[in-house]
């Protein structure tokens, strides 16, 4: 494929698309082209045009003007998503679109299974044979009569990919794929990426995390405000560069932040022998004034479920907990009444009433503030709701706007900036910025920066390297439950905390 | 064994254990009469409740099945009363009216993106006031009771060979649509559509066609129980069916289909039919009063859902155990 001439490889070419949502214009004369068997990310801050584009490409809206073509064909203006996937564009979507309940089979060949000569009944032997063989051809460690439920989410991506394969995809889009992966998990499915790309498969890669799209692009698009701003070969792209294109600015990533920092303020937190069986065992932590603590390890290494132990949703089964030097037990309305607030893993599920106002989520774990009597003040809830706008700098400002409007970094700072306006004496922070812009994810560390100069107390849970590193003071790497390892001083690096994470200590142990 | 396979072994071993306690206290259970009773009673319930096991895959509910009985004994009634059409003809018209009423439900949900419940509910009243309105009336305008004398009419009500006709056909019934669900793209659809129906329309289904294909089945099927209901009873009332949306979620819910949607299957319908009748049979051959009959059925579908609840709970710890084995057992390999 590489010998013939440059304008065969190109796989997919759009040129000068424009795209207005029914007034304000998303995309300025954007061209982008895409070749075959090349991994190109495309990248932005949120708002920059990058999901309008891809669902131009796959046909979920159309474009207003500007010419695409796909494998050398003219694609209409009007083109739907089915005569996308006609073409041989596939999408793996950000919210996994498999069928729970179903196999691995039926989901590949959801809509086009094999049915036995001329009758209207599914040949289900002959579709998990027929499975099977799409799974080991690509080398996957999967059967084909597996239900999806059983499944990891990496493998369920996996099936996904599968399933655009067996549709012929010569595109296939991913679309945050790692945003619910471990680091163990993105790494394989990097892989099943290069694999793609050896079979002559084009891959166009969208990702907030730089690391990735540093490690995996042949090209990168970066796009700004609805314009490209630039397109990076292989031997130009570097994640600085990438963020200064995107942003237009320079962040600051100064190696400073990755130094641990001893903090010899007093203890806020003491954790002895706790234990819930099945989540944790044996935790003794201490946390000190203003120290921010990251807690690492694996997905399932029990890091959310200590938390939440902590914060009172779940029981537990022993140990002792004592805050402010004061023995306390967990509950919920003892934690919030303590100053403990949570800013939970799963933000749509577990952190905003997306209905409701922002005036209306911030006031609710502040009823004690916000009502008399059992009645609501309205007056003091959007006194409170403007405060808590102000310090987190929520986008757009207006506290009757309900929250599920707004864009996921803001969504996350209203979940933190209803604790802030109480007397907060510790955060605990679950994954604060998964699925948020690169902007807002440098709001949200400066926040949490902030909080611990003031003398407040942070917990980090992150499977984001980079960002447990720099964020933490002290690093405590859970394992199957237990403590396995801390990091208290020098210069930690993301390695050793993956290290620790995945078993692999100095000295072989596992 | 999967899960859902042991659910069913454990139903069908109370049944018989029920069965068997019952013949000890009363052998007038165990007589064939009272047997093929019991399973009439199954299938009057059980017809029913295959259409509504759609709806519940889907992950809908149907509250008009109920009336939609109503209705349908009123129109055949009118039919009876006022016509010479023969039964084979006019029956057909009813069981499409049962389809269309389903039909109108299923454009509501799906076009106006109106809650199932609400829109169900609101036609079970419509209908509960329309069977009223086209009863057949005497000359002082009350509802005459109709009593039913054709003979091809009532034939329905009959039996072959030791059992009832409406058995036969709720179990023709039941295999089919079960065939359908499991072995047709059709029924693949309705698994999908109720599982996720973002990801099955993505994955090119007609989740809209498949959702008013279901409701209008469910129509259907109402329909289809309904003219065996006045065939067995001679007559037709206006009130009929209405209130027995209760049976007939008890029967599926017991037969393990949840109301969450993507889950689900006929025969455990048809084991929970013919239990949830052993249970009113029982009561009634036990001589206890009646009255305590939806007591019963109330107090079995908490217990059903209460170990339905607590087994999922315990399947879905021990399946996050496993993955948590092999998430770390590939975590050590692939670490740099």
């Amino acid at each position: 494929m590489n010998e013939l001439a440059s304008d065969k490889e190109i796989l997919l070419d759009c040129r000068k698309i424009n795209k207005a949502y029914n007034g304000p214009q998303v995309l300025f004369d954007v061209d982008f082209s895409l070749k075959r068997g090349e991994i190109h990310s495309l990248v932005g801050e949120n708002g920059a045009g990058k999901s309008t584009l891809v669902k131009i490409i796959t046909g979920v809206i159309q474009r207003n003007d500007g010419e695409i073509t796909y494998n050398g064909v003219a694609v209409p203006i009007a083109h739907s998503k089915q005569d996308a996937q006609k073409l041989g564009i596939a999408v793996i979507y950000q919210e996994l679109s498999l069928i729970h309940g179903m196999t691995v089979a039926q989901n590949i060949f959801l809509t086009k299974e094999p049915m036995f000569a001329g009758l209207p009944i599914i040949d289900i032997k002959k579709m998990n044979r027929m499975a099977q063989e799409i799974i080991d051809r690509y080398g996957f460690q999967l059967r084909a009569t597996d239900i999806i439920d059983t499944l990891s989410i990496a493998q369920r991506q996996t099936v996904e990919i599968l399933k655009a394969l067996n549709s012929k995809a010569s595109l296939v889009i991913m679309d945050e794929p790692t945003s619910s992966l471990t680091s163990t998990e993105s790494a394989q499915l990097f892989e099943i990426i290069y694999r793609l790309k050896a079979d002559g498969i084009s891959v166009l890669y969208i990702s907030h995390r730089m690391e990735e799209v540093f490690h995996l692009s042949d090209r990168v698009t970066v796009l700004r405000d609805g314009y490209k701003v630039a397109v990076l070969e292989k031997d130009k792209i570097s994640p600085q560069e990438i963020i200064r294109l995107m942003i237009g600015r320079t962040l600051t990533d100064n190696e400073e932040h990755h130094r641990m920092m001893k903090k010899e303020t007093p203890f806020v937190l003491e954790v002895e022998g706790l234990s819930s069986a099945g989540k944790f065992y044996d935790i003794c932590l201490r946390l000190r004034e203003g120290e921010v603590l990251g807690l690492g390890g694996l997905v399932g290494a029990g890091r959310t479920e200590l938390v939440r132990a902590l914060f009172g949703i779940d029981p537990v089964d022993s140990g002792t907990v004592t805050f402010l030097g004061k023995p306390y037990t967990p509950s919920v309305t003892n934690a919030i009444a303590n100053g403990i607030g949570l800013v939970p893993e799963e933000r749509r599920l577990q952190g905003i009433m997306g209905l409701i106002s922002i005036a209306g989520n911030i006031g609710i774990p502040n009823l004690d503030v916000t009502s008399r009597y059992g009645f609501v003040s309205g007056a003091k809830e959007l006194e409170l709701a403007g405060k808590a706008i102000d310090l987190m700098r929520v986008k757009p400002a207006d506290a009757d706007i309900p929250v599920g409007n707004l864009s996921g970094g803001n969504q996350q700072k209203v979940v933190v900036g209803k604790w802030l306006i109480r007397d907060l004496k510790l955060l605990i922070v679950d994954e604060p910025t998964v699925g948020i812009d690169i902007g807002a994810k440098e709001e949200m560390y400066q926040t949490i920066e902030r909080l611990s100069s003031a003398g407040v107390s942070v917990i980090v849970v992150s499977s984001d390297l980079p960002e447990l590193t720099r964020l933490s003071d002290r690093i405590i790497v859970l394992r199957k439950g237990r403590i396995i390892k801390e990091f208290a001083e020098g210069v930690i690096t993301e390695e050793a905390v993956l290290r620790a994470a995945s078993g692999l200590l100095e000295g072989g142990e596992r | 064994m999967s899960t859902s396979a042991l659910r069913r072994l454990i139903l069908i071993g109370l049944l018989v254990a029920i069965g068997i306690a019952l013949e000890f206290m009363n052998p007038a259970f165990g007589t064939l009469d009272n047997l093929t009773t019991l399973l009439q009673d199954a299938a009057q319930v059980g017809i029913v409740g295959v259409g509504f096991t759609m709806i519940l895959i889907t992950a809908g509910i149907d509250m008009s099945i109920g009336a939609v009985i109503a209705v349908t004994g009123m129109i055949c009634v009118n039919f009876l009363s006022y016509t010479h059409l023969s039964p084979f003809v006019f029956i057909p018209i009813a069981l499409a009216g049962g389809a269309l009423i389903g039909m109108i439900n299923g454009f509501f949900i799906t076009r106006f993106k109106l809650p199932e419940f609400i829109v169900t509910l609101a036609m079970r009243g419509i209908l509960a006031g329309l069977a009223l309105i086209i009863a057949v009336k005497d000359e002082m305008g009350f509802v005459q009771n109709v009593f039913i004398q054709d003979e091809r009419y009532l034939s329905f009500g009959g039996s072959v060979g030791p059992l009832y006709i409406v058995t036969i056909v709720f179990f023709l019934l039941a295999a089919l649509v079960q065939f359908f669900l499991r072995r047709t793209k059709a029924g693949t659809n309705v698994y999908a559509s109720g599982a996720n129906p973002i990801a099955a329309r993505l994955s090119g289904i007609n989740v809209d066609k498949t959702i008013v294909g279901v409701y209008m089945f469910s129509g259907f099927c109402a329909a289809l129980a309904s003219v065996f209901l006045s065939a067995r009873m001679m007559t037709a009332m206006p009130e009929f069916g209405i209130g027995s949306e209760m049976d007939v979620i008890a029967a599926v819910v017991i037969g393990g289909t949840p109301f969450t949607g993507g889950v689900g299957d006929v025969w455990g319908t048809v084991i929970g039919a013919i239990f949830l009748a052993l249970i009113k049979n029982g009561i009634l051959k036990l001589g206890i009063s009646p009255y305590i009959q939806p007591i019963a059925i109330g107090l079995i579908i908490i217990v059903v859902v209460m170990l339905d609840v607590w087994y999922k709970g315990f399947a879905a710890k021990s399946a996050r155990r496993t993955a948590i084995r092999k998430r770390s057992g590939g975590a050590d390999t692939l670490a740099r």
